[in-house]
């Protein structure tokens, strides 16, 4: 019996299959899954690739019939042409004339700077009263009982289904009533309640992990209230605060629809003022590209910097001891 | 250094009128300058409770908390001058050892510099010898470091106490040991009043000046921890101190000529007068043997309770061993030394000497004899000398 069956680890074998058990069927499986991720960087990173070119590119080879994939005349057409309707719309032409002697002249007439300032106002506002007040509801929300509780949460939760849009008449009515058509303020309230309840989920859930025994030695460590909420739980919770911030932010320099119909065009923040590089036939892609690149470049970098603190803020990972 | 009292302390939960849970109830307590106290008790029987009412974080709802006969009640945590170790540990995440350490002095109104604040975190750190991991992160630590800290924390204010809420129960085994022995060298060391709170009953027998025993809220006994072993006011004590259980039988108690006769379920044995300290009236009681004071029939001396126990388990434990078997009256759990001969199935004589056996009125539970507290030094030696008894037969 031995000699007929000469491998005597067979009986653990029964249940080995070639591609999971092989060492060829591991390289099969690996290059399997190497070549799904890049179909989906592919899927997800197209679009910004894209943007990318098409500023590169000039007018007449974006509108070449097929398309290149990448730019033949490498042109930095759309970029001046952006910087110098800045120029214009600043009001520093005669600036530039008198220092440099170069005379800007543009067809279009937007300024980016401007349109960056009203949205980074917008957007920090917004962050901040988001913060502030979701933050505030989330602590009582977490740590009180009271009549009622469930029904807020689920409440809150509900208000983040909504598409903003749904709102939109009575939002109108409301701005009318207060006549604050065309500030910034009205963006700054109405983006800070559409990204309150997210932020009351989010710092809900760090509260509800937050130790009491904590607290409780901060005030053995005679603390008082003020002192424990300074030196102790916001420094805890910083990662969470940055991420309910972070989400507040991009929601507010993303949202065009608000900005679009609540502000005129000297107001603009970023996404309508954006739109209005796109102008029908004439539309000029490359400076519409160009002019995305250079908005977006700012907020990318600050992203970059504290995005490992966004990453532990939404997993929770910040309270370890 | 304080006298803290506990007086007629009372904590309610929730509505004390209609539905609200009775956590501790009408407790006195009183501990001396410098003494250690141990709350011990089952979870859930008022013991964290108490402590977190000396300490602040809880108001009693009845009754008075002294400092030194000052009542503290409406004292906040932050004001009573009070340190506490938590079970969890409670460190500051974010903050280095050298900032938790420091941070409740530096919050203090005591005018320390950086600087001196400083120099007494490494003075702390070199005693509990963590000087070279004040600039870890909490996060870092192994749980015995942890631990450390925690206690630094607590010492570097010489409070007027410290609370120690169940410290080592997150710590492994050899771990837990060599803590408390720290825990006990340091609280003599400051000499400063500590309160602990533990359900552990071999942690509060070693590390305690006077035990507390809770249960259900209400304190059973209050004593040395000799006195709460030898001498336990009641069968909850009996059978909540000591390890293994104390084995507790039903039985009658009769006159006999020279002291009483207790009859147990298949045996019966007399206990001397003067193995009594106060008459033990006729009636049920319930009779507690400790599975230490048993001895292998002849070992020890020839007097007392002797009866056959049909082993079913020897658990060895080093030198000795837990024998669980059936004895005349039931179940029976025995420490013994010699145990290498015997094997389950087997069938071992054990005696029990008349002072060693304690008795309980069947009714109250009250205690109605003790063990001896004369005899404690041959009692204690019992267990180490088992080699030489058998040197003598």
């Amino acid at each position: 019996m031995a000699a007929q069956d000469p491998d005597p680890t067979a009986e653990f074998r029964r249940n080995e299959s070639w591609l999971f058990d092989t060492t060829a069927g591991a390289y099969v499986r690996k290059t399997a899954v190497a070549l799904l991720t890049l179909v989906v960087f592919a899927f997800v990173l197209f679009p910004l690739y894209w943007m990318v070119v098409t500023a590169f590119k000039t007018t007449a080879e974006i509108q070449q019939i097929p398309p290149t994939v990448f730019p033949n005349d490498f042109s930095l057409e759309g970029f001046r042409l952006v910087v110098e309707s800045s120029i214009q719309a600043g009001g520093y032409t005669s600036l530039f004339a008198n220092l440099f002697g170069w005379q800007a002249s543009s067809a279009i007439d937007i300024d980016i700077l401007s349109l960056v300032l009203n949205s980074l106002k917008v957007a920090i506002g917004a962050g901040a009263i988001a913060l502030v007040f979701g933050t505030a509801a989330s602590y009582v929300l977490s740590r009180r009982d009271f009549a009622g509780k469930n029904a807020l949460m689920s409440i809150f939760l509900a208000s983040l289904m909504f598409p903003g849009t749904a709102i939109m008449v009575p939002e109108w009515e409301l701005v009318s009533a207060l006549g604050l058509f065309n500030t910034h303020l009205v963006l700054i309230f109405i983006y800070g309640a559409m990204t309150a309840p997210f932020v009351v989920w989010l710092m809900k859930g760090f509260f509800d992990d937050f130790p009491d025994s904590i607290i409780e030695a901060s005030r053995i460590d005679q603390c008082s209230s003020i002192e424990t909420f300074w030196y102790v739980i916001v420094p805890m919770a910083r990662n969470s605060l940055i991420a309910s911030f972070i989400f507040a932010f991009l929601l507010a320099w993303n949202e065009l629809v608000f900005a679009l119909t609540l502000l005129d065009n000297s107001r603009y923040t970023v996404p309508p003022g954006l739109l209005t590089f796109v102008q029908g036939f004439n539309t000029q892609w490359n400076v519409v590209a160009a002019a995305s690149i250079i908005i977006s470049l700012p907020v990318l970098l600050g992203l970059a910097y504290i995005q490992r603190y966004f990453v532990q803020g939404l997993t929770g990972g910040a309270i370890k001891g | 250094m304080t006298h803290l009292t506990v007086d007629g302390v009372t904590k309610i939960f929730g509505d004390p009128d209609k539905d609200g849970v009775v956590a501790v109830d009408d407790l006195d307590i009183d501990v001396e300058d410098g003494e250690f106290l141990v709350l011990l008790g089952p979870s859930g029987c008022g013991k964290t409770t108490t402590l977190r009412m000396i300490g602040g974080l809880e108001t009693p709802t009845s009754g008075e908390i002294r400092f030194d006969d000052v009542v503290v009640n409406d004292i906040k945590a932050r004001n009573r001058d009070v340190a506490m170790v938590f079970q969890d540990f409670a460190l500051y995440p974010h903050m280095t050892v050298r900032e938790n350490l420091g941070f409740g002095l530096k919050r203090e109104d005591n005018g320390m510099s950086t600087a001196d604040v400083n120099e007494r975190v490494e003075e702390v750190a070199t005693m509990l010898e963590i000087e070279q991991l004040l600039n870890n992160k909490p996060a870092q630590l192994s749980g015995g470091q942890k631990q450390r800290v925690a206690l630094g924390r607590a010492i570097i204010r010489e409070p007027r106490l410290f609370l120690f809420d169940e410290p080592l129960a997150n710590l492994d085994a050899k771990l837990r040991k060599t803590m408390r022995t720290e825990i006990d060298e340091l609280q003599s060391e400051v000499g400063i009043t500590s309160a602990y709170v533990t359900h552990n009953q071999e942690e509060a027998m070693t590390i305690a000046d006077k035990i507390a025993v809770l249960n259900d809220g209400a304190l059973q006994q209050l004593g040395r921890p000799e006195e709460v072993f030898n001498e336990p006011a009641n069968l909850f004590v009996a059978q909540f101190v000591g390890s293994p259980d104390m084995n507790i039988y039903d039985g009658v108690v009769e006159e006999a000529a020279d002291g009483v006769r207790v009859e147990l379920d298949g045996v019966s044995f007399e206990l001397p007068s003067d193995a009594l300290d106060s008459e033990v009236p006729p009636g049920g009681v319930n009779v507690g043997f400790r599975p230490q004071d048993f001895y292998q029939t002849g070992k020890r001396r020839a007097d007392g309770l002797t009866f056959d126990v049909d082993i079913r388990v020897i658990e060895p434990v080093g030198t000795k061993a837990i024998v669980h078997g059936d004895g005349p009256m039931g179940d029976v759990t025995a420490e013994i030394g010699e145990f290498h001969g015997l094997s389950a199935g087997d069938t071992l004589s054990l005696s029990i000497a008349p002072e060693h056996v304690y008795l309980f009125d069947a009714e109250t539970e009250a205690l109605r004899k003790g063990r001896r507290i004369e005899n404690r030094a041959s009692v204690q030696s019992q267990s180490q000398s088992s080699e030489s008894d058998g040197v003598e037969i």
